[in-house]
């Protein structure tokens, strides 16, 4: 019988992961216990965190920490890693299509400090490359890039830049003056028809020019083609077009694990698991069929916990939304120690989980996912989502999370605010996470211990 | 019933003894923070019990607040400072809608609904500038106490123009004004308005009067005066400032307060 749903510690998991080997648990070939990513990958935040445990989010950590390993399999098998970077969700969709290539996003780098919690010494590199703590935490990938000891040189590099993030694309090109040619390609600002314009209707209930869309499109051509030289194969609409279908089998996993956990009146999964789940959309974490088999095994468990009425977060929670994705992991059970759960999120990638239209030509339809993405349009667009899904799912309070030196727009925390104050007038604040917040622990709590707070008054009143 | 509320913030602890039957403060007091909070805290306690000339069985219920909330273990629960000073100027200023605090680490902004409500509050606690560190470094680059700053500030007819973006800056003008022969007073009264230039941004658009000033640093006369300057609106000072968010801690700690609020 499996024990009630509970957050463990990692000595914790070490004991239940010993108990489930002996009752026979079967594991892939990636699996093991969590312990070991400290000890060989220095991966110390582990030792801080507290995850759920069933063997489905054992799996889930254990997918997300070998995702290196994966990559440097991949290349020995005779692979080619594609390293795309910024446009979130689209351009591996594509790599995938082809047989025998891999995509990742080196951008993910971000997340090492904080795991490794500083002992990378990746910003200290970035440090040197003239790439200070003024930049996103992104420029940790370039250490990355330069010692090698984490992914694999790509043999081919994308970045979209434009209408993305500035501070990224100037990463992106120290990156390659420090000899990685890239393939950049531009995304144009999203921006709704003007008077007479043709109109283009995209994911997310968005619309655009139709002469963006084609410009994407024209764009994505180039990307399309870069692969196909890349793979020694054409990427014709036949294999786009299965990508599409295979890229919407996990968007579609995702929204029913979405559904089943941010809509239960309580908590089936925490927040940590949620939020790791749900970068699976990016870039499959580097094996598409798997990132299958681990959402399924999630959306089981929860779906199993409900029916069961087995929760890991009581009805009495206060219902969170959180938006932008944390750097350092802790906030995410803090969060729930503080009496939070979330019930809804936007990590900067609501495009990556939109189904990719199956029933366009397949580059139009990826170029008019692409252009949904919420970082190259409005601030406005991003908001009246957010609105959308807090009204969905009853959502009592709204976290708006900062990473310092990310500046994607510096207004963006502040003007999504105000938005939900005054439609759904309920409290939010924005809050600063740096990758490790160990030093921010008692302002942090102090903060979303208030907001809990206010929320909870507004029941009572 | 009495209930009692402890506020451990960064300078000092702060205490109150409320009955909440009668609606009147019973004792009030405060210490110098120090390393053994708890002990500090327990004794300030045990001293306005005597005071007060009560026993602490006849205590319903004690509520720990400021930073050093969670030190306090024999508090019956912890309430943050937000909702805490909200709970104190409402008992104090009912028709209060914005709440300023600074105080020695932190100054905070609290919006407030008609009945009390918390409608919004914004923090800045990463930085020494628009908080009491920033009087307390030109106390100690002047070698002076807090009183005699206030003095000086009351004599400046024009307040010196300081950074409100770094203390650690304005530590570098503030020589450079003094090298120049700048008079003592206009340099005060120039950091007391870049405290108060720095807790109006924070306040932002959200803001709305009557405005109520209340921490430790609304003691110093001459701050409610930048402020009520920089916002263009009447500021008033609560009564006794300094344990506003002790008696929002004591009145959170009575049975009407904690129900329905998780506590």
């Amino acid at each position: 019988m499996n024990p009630a749903p509970r957050k463990l510690d990692l000595a914790a998991w070490d004991e239940r992961h010993e108990q489930l080997r002996q009752a026979g648990l079967r594991e892939p070939d990636y699996g093991g216990s969590l312990r070991r990513h400290v000890i060989h990958g220095q991966d110390f935040r582990l030792e801080q965190l507290h995850f759920d445990n069933s063997p489905a989010a054992l799996r889930l950590w254990n997918f997300l920490l070998t995702e290196n390993e994966r990559l440097a399999q991949a290349r020995a098998q005779g692979d080619k890693i594609v390293g795309t970077m910024k446009d979130l969700g689209t351009v591996p969709v594509m790599a995938y299509a082809l047989p025998g290539l891999r995509a990742f996003y080196p951008d993910g780098a971000w997340w090492t400090p904080c795991l490794m919690e500083g002992s990378d010494k990746l910003f200290q590199q970035a440090d040197a490359l003239g790439i200070d703590a003024s930049f996103c935490p992104a420029r940790a990938m370039l250490g990355a890039f330069e010692n090698q000891e984490h992914f694999p040189a790509p043999d081919l590099l994308i970045c979209s830049t434009g209408a993305v993030c500035d501070d990224f694309s100037a990463i992106a090109q120290r990156l390659e003056h420090l000899g990685h040619p890239i393939l950049w390609w531009e995304m144009p600002r999203r921006r709704r028809p003007a008077a007479g314009e043709p109109p283009c209707a995209l994911p997310g209930n968005l619309v655009a020019p139709k002469m963006l869309v084609d410009c994407v499109q024209a764009e994505l051509q180039r990307v399309r083609e870069a692969l196909g030289e890349l793979a020694g194969r054409d990427l014709d609409d036949l294999l786009l077009a299965r990508g599409i279908e295979t890229a919407n089998q996990v968007r579609r996993l995702l929204a029913a694990l979405r559904k089943t956990v941010y809509a239960a009146p309580a908590a089936p999964l925490p927040a940590l698991e949620m939020l790791v789940a749900e970068m699976l959309a990016l870039h499959f974490c580097s094996d598409r069929a798997e990132s299958l088999t681990v959402l399924a095994g999630l959306l089981a468990e929860a779906q199993s916990r409900l029916q069961q009425n087995q929760i890991i977060i009581g009805p009495d929670a206060v219902r969170i939304f959180w938006v932008n994705p944390v750097a350092d992991l802790r906030a995410m059970n803090l969060l729930e120690d503080l009496g939070g759960r979330i019930c809804g999120s936007d990590f900067m990638f609501s495009h990556a989980l939109d189904l990719i239209p199956e029933d366009l030509p397949p580059l139009e339809a990826l170029a008019r996912i692409a252009l949904a993405d919420p970082m190259v349009g409005p601030t406005s667009d991003r908001a009246d989502r957010i609105v959308r899904e807090c009204r969905e799912n009853q959502v009592e309070a709204v976290v708006i999370s900062r990473i310092p030196g990310a500046s994607h727009c510096a207004r963006e925390g502040e003007m999504i605010r105000e938005v939900i104050q005054q439609q759904l007038a309920i409290p939010a604040i924005e809050l600063e996470i740096p990758p490790v917040c160990d030093a921010l622990l008692p302002a942090l709590s102090s903060r979303l211990q208030a907001l809990m707070e206010i929320a909870r008054a507004r029941r009572t009143e | 019933m009495i209930c009692a509320g402890i506020d451990a913030g960064s300078r000092s602890i702060k205490a109150v003894l409320f009955d909440t039957s009668r609606s009147q403060i019973l004792a009030s007091g405060l210490a110098d923070q120090g390393v053994e909070q708890e002990r500090l805290a327990t004794e300030l306690f045990e001293k306005l019990l005597r005071e007060a000339g009560l026993e602490r069985a006849q205590i319903s219920g004690v509520v720990a607040t400021g930073y050093g909330r969670n030190a306090i273990r024999f508090a019956d629960a912890t309430v943050t400072e937000i909702t805490c000073h909200a709970r104190g100027v409402h008992r104090l200023v009912p028709e209060a809608r914005t709440v300023i605090e600074v105080g020695g680490q932190d100054s905070k902004v609290i919006m407030l609904e008609a009945g009390g409500r918390v409608r919004d509050f914004a923090m800045n606690d990463r930085c020494a500038a628009g908080t009491g560190r920033f009087l307390e470094m030109v106390a100690t680059r002047l070698d002076m106490n807090w009183e005699e700053l206030s003095g000086l500030a009351q004599q400046s007819k024009k307040p010196a123009l300081i950074s409100n973006m770094c203390v650690v800056f304005a530590e570098t003008e503030i020589i450079g004004l003094l090298a120049q022969g700048r008079p003592l007073g206009d340099v005060v009264a120039g950091v007391q308005m870049a405290i108060a230039t720095r807790v109006s941004a924070l306040a932002g658009r959200g803001m709305s009067p009557p405005v109520c000033f209340t921490g430790g640093v609304a003691l110093q006369p001459g701050m409610a005066r930048a402020l009520a300057e920089v916002l263009a609106c009447p500021v008033q000072v609560a009564p006794q400032p300094q344990f506003t968010g002790a008696l929002g801690a004591a009145i959170s700690a009575s049975p009407a307060n904690q129900a329905g609020s998780g506590l």
